[in-house]
């Protein structure tokens, strides 16, 4: 706990709420949640189905507009900023890894990682964008389209297209949600990886083998954080899981 | 970003060869109809040409823009998804638009260059046409013009452009989360440019029924005719609202195949949409317009055998008192006359219908009085010339400068000669050489055969109730000919667009059939459920498309009441039925053909692609 609170975070939300709908059908997907993810630390966020995990991920992000509360990325204010601020975050400041890998189909592996850095309007130089490849192992995968790839090298193409701007933050939402065992401990290799280089990760899953990997694990049910844990094994991340689902 | 556009419309083929279709026959139409027009401008041809060939321009241009717009953002809508994804990862609003205004630019000028070609096609097949119901001589051909290239690269472009515009807009406001969404979120279902534009058109459909009776028998007409247009435009604006609502009231069946078709249509608003916006416009643009063209033709009949009071008509002159039973004999001699009415930058000369008339007598056979005395004229049923004031009148051989206009006989829907003349004011020399025709009334008790066997030797005679019958036979295949001209190339691209709408449709729906598939639907069940959407769709867009050709049957009703004092509808009904069985076979067989190709592969197949 003391490493959260002395490194500045990456990402701070102060009493961040987001309701869905009006009036008695309102749900608060995410409620009053004051939270730092530490910067160069990988955290997992756990929770129930419908606990607000993904909605959390969301505004975390940016992506997701809050109802209250500050989010902050670094130093920079994400809740007002405009549309144009936050296309050039994605661009430069942060990256997305999805359960769906959602890659272009119409763009070969190198393409799709090459993507990012095109839209920045920069020339992406083939060694960077291979050796992005490399690094989550597809070096020789390049020129394939996402449907000729299995399931567990199109979430490392998609990781690899998060990584290649060196974003401050990488947010995963169930990166392994879709892959068998082996596919999946590759991607929580990676990541594990990623994180011992200096990489901040937020990472949103179900499976406590997966959270173990991480440095912290934040509990939420109901919108709310109800609890957290550092350092603990896969057994003892089930345990707290089981207690707060039961 | 380029690049990005070039792996785009591999990918997506299906809905880029959409797009590029639309264009390329868009361009082909308003292309072959341009030339035609110029052509028919500098030859010498029948006058009915240039007019129609005038309207044919402007049908084109209209469907060409709406087919093309639509088939636009319908491709657009179906690339939500791609869109968002585009956005997640840095893609900004302004990429977004460039993009797909890219796209738009390339497909115009591909489309254009296959339009090119394509339009010389057309050009025959209309030439064809025209020469063949001859609105122009056999000699007629259509001349290329060099700077046509120009004219049709433009359009391809222009409407490519403008069509995507709105689209792009829309498209580049898309969330980044959407891209997250298994199914891409729905868009929105109305959006506020489709109120607005809904509204408008709708208010112009109103405008023009509500003044159409106030225009007189022209005027009257041509409002009418032009009411199906703004109103099918108004129904598809309002297309998200009405055609699920309506899709819902199609008997599906109970089956659990009914109720994935049901629940399709209702879930898939905009895409419903836009398969039922080209049947829509199909619909009522042939529907009503047709339905008005023999309405206005019935009506004129009705009128003119309501007020001839006549036993024969004789194709020749008949001498007063020349045959025993005669009552009333009114000879009418046709003449055509330059006719020259205003003053000064305001003349204008026109070829008009003049008829040398003896007041009495056409006053007794047509019911309407005519009082004409020394070089008085009157204005004929035909109008277009000013009821009072003065005219100047040229005819063949014969200059009878200023003439008087004093009288004027009420405006007819069926037309007529513009310009009645005094017997004594034209030359004998140009008469003799005109035609003239004769209503004969008998005396009362006269022997009608003996009559007409006396008038017989001076000329072919008809009963006028024969003669009024042919007289309509006559003009009514003149309408069906313009409606087959007009209408017929339009209807076959609108069908083309229709077409068009659910190829793409279900080319990105190939995983929502995968999942129904894994589901444990059969690849039959998915295509036979997919057939009961496109028919409940169907129906709708033919309800849709017979309430806009209804507001045009409105604008008649009104018309011909104002003009003839009753108001009459005449439908085509085996046209109608041979329409709606045309639209349910295509857009079945379409389906058909579609869904079953989109479910060739194994449904794991395509799940397994988690793009
Ligand atoms: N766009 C939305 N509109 C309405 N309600 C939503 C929306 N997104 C999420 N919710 C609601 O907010 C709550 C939290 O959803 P969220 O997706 O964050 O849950 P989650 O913890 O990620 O669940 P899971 O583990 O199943 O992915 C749920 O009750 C959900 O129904
Ligand atoms: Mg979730």
């Amino acid at each position: 706990m003391t490493t959260m609170t002395m490194a500045p975070a990456a990402v701070a939300l102060h009493g961040v709420s987001r309701v869905f709908g009006r009036g008695p059908a309102a749900v608060r997907a995410v409620d009053d949640v004051t939270l730092d993810f530490p910067r160069g630390g990988w955290t997992a966020v756990m929770g129930p189905s419908g606990s607000g995990k993904s909605t959390l991920l969301h505004c975390a992000a940016g992506l997701e507009r809050v109802d209250g509360g500050r989010v902050l990325l670094g130093d920079t204010e994400l809740t007002s900023a405009g549309d144009a601020e936050l296309t050039a975050l994605r661009r430069t400041r942060i990256g997305f890894v999805f359960q769906s890998f959602n890659l272009i189909g119409a763009l070969t592996a190198e393409q799709n990682v090459a993507l990012p850095l095109r839209l920045a309007g920069k020339r992406p130089s083939r060694s960077v964008v291979r050796a992005t490849l490399d690094a989550v192992g597809l070096a020789d995968r390049a020129r394939h389209k996402p449907r000729e790839l299995s399931g567990g090298q199109q979430q490392r193409v998609a990781i690899a297209r998060a990584m290649v701007t060196g974003p401050e933050v990488l947010f995963a939402d169930e990166p392994t949600g879709a892959l068998d065992s082996t596919a999946a401990r590759t991607v929580l290799d990676l990541l594990r990886a990623m994180a011992d280089a200096g990489q901040s990760i937020v990472m949103v899953t179900h499976d406590p083998g997966a959270a173990a990997r991480a440095d912290a694990v934040v509990f939420l049910r109901d919108g709310r954080v109800v609890d957290r844990l550092a350092g603990a094994d896969a057994r003892g991340v089930a345990d707290r899981l089981g207690a707060w689902e039961r | 970003m380029l690049g990005m556009s070039r792996a785009g419309l591999a990918e997506r083929w299906t809905l880029f060869v959409g797009a590029l279709l639309s264009v390329a026959l868009g361009v082909a139409l308003v292309q072959s109809s341009l030339l035609l027009l110029i052509s028919a401008a500098g030859q010498s041809s029948d006058d009915a040409a240039v007019p129609m060939l005038g309207v044919v321009l402007g049908g084109s241009v209209f469907l060409a823009g709406f087919v093309i717009s639509s088939t636009f953002a319908f491709t657009v809508d179906q690339r939500r998804r791609d869109l968002a994804l585009l956005r997640l990862v840095g893609g900004s609003r302004g990429q977004v638009r460039r993009l797909l205004l890219g796209e738009a630019l390339l497909l115009g000028l591909t489309g254009a260059g296959f339009g090119v070609p394509a339009g010389l096609g057309v050009m025959a097949v209309q030439t064809w046409l025209m020469r063949r119901f001859e609105f122009v001589p056999p000699g007629f051909t259509g001349e290329w013009r060099m700077w046509i290239l120009g004219v049709s690269f433009g359009t391809g472009i222009l409407l490519a452009v403008a069509g995507v515009l709105v689209a792009a807009r829309r498209a580049a406001r898309v969330r980044p989360l959407e891209a997250l969404r298994e199914s891409g979120a729905a868009a929105r279902v109305m959006t506020a440019g489709r109120w607005v534009a809904g509204l408008f058109f709708f208010a112009g459909a109103l405008a023009l029924v509500i003044v159409a009776p106030h225009g007189g028998p022209a005027g009257g007409q041509a409002m009418a005719m032009n009411v199906a247009m703004p109103a099918a435009v108004a129904m598809v604006a309002f297309g998200p609202l009405l055609v699920p609502v309506l899709a819902r009231l199609v008997p599906f069946g109970g089956g659990v195949l009914g109720s994935l078709a049901r629940a399709n249509v209702r879930d898939a608003r905009r895409r419903s949409a836009s398969v039922a916006a080209p049947l829509i416009v199909l619909v009522a643009l042939v529907v009503g317009n047709t339905g008005a063209g023999s309405s206005f033709t019935a009506s004129g009949v009705d009128e003119l055998a309501r007020s001839t009071h006549a036993d024969f008509v004789v194709e020749a002159p008949v001498p007063a008192g020349a045959v025993p039973g005669v009552a009333t004999v009114s000879a009418e001699t046709a003449l055509l006359a330059d006719v020259t009415v205003g003053s000064g930058d305001e003349r204008e000369t026109t070829a008009l219908d003049a008829l040398v008339i003896d007041p009495r007598a056409y006053a007794a056979v047509h019911g309407t009085a005519v009082e004409l005395s020394g070089r008085a004229v009157a204005r004929g049923p035909g109008g277009e010339v000013p009821a009072r004031g003065r005219v100047s009148v040229r005819l063949p051989g014969a200059d009878l400068g200023q003439l008087p206009v004093v009288a004027a006989v009420p405006e007819r829907m069926s037309g007529g000669a513009s310009l009645l003349l005094p017997p004594g004011l034209v030359p004998a020399a140009a008469l003799a050489q005109a035609p003239t025709r004769s209503f004969v009334a008998l005396e009362p008790g006269a022997d009608p055969a003996a009559v007409r066997a006396e008038l017989a030797r001076l000329g072919p005679v008809n009963t006028a109730g024969d003669w009024l019958r042919a007289d309509a036979e006559q003009r009514s295949s003149t309408t069906n000919k313009v409606m087959l001209i007009v209408l017929g190339l339009g209807g076959l691209y609108a069908l083309i667009g229709v077409i068009n709408s659910i190829v793409i449709g279900a080319a990105t729906r190939r995983r929502e059939f995968a999942e129904a598939r894994v589901t444990g639907l059969t690849r039959a069940q998915v295509v036979r459920s997919a057939l009961l959407e496109a028919y409940a769709v169907t129906a709708a867009a033919l309800v849709l498309g017979a309430v806009a050709a209804s507001a045009a049957f409105f604008a008649v009703l009104a018309t011909t009441s104002a003009v003839t004092g009753a108001a009459t509808l005449d439908l085509p009904w085996p046209l109608f039925a041979a329409v709606a069985a045309i639209a349910l076979t295509v857009t079945g067989a379409t389906s058909l053909i579609t869904s079953w190709s989109a479910t060739r592969h194994p449904p794991v197949s395509l799940l397994a692609a988690r793009e």
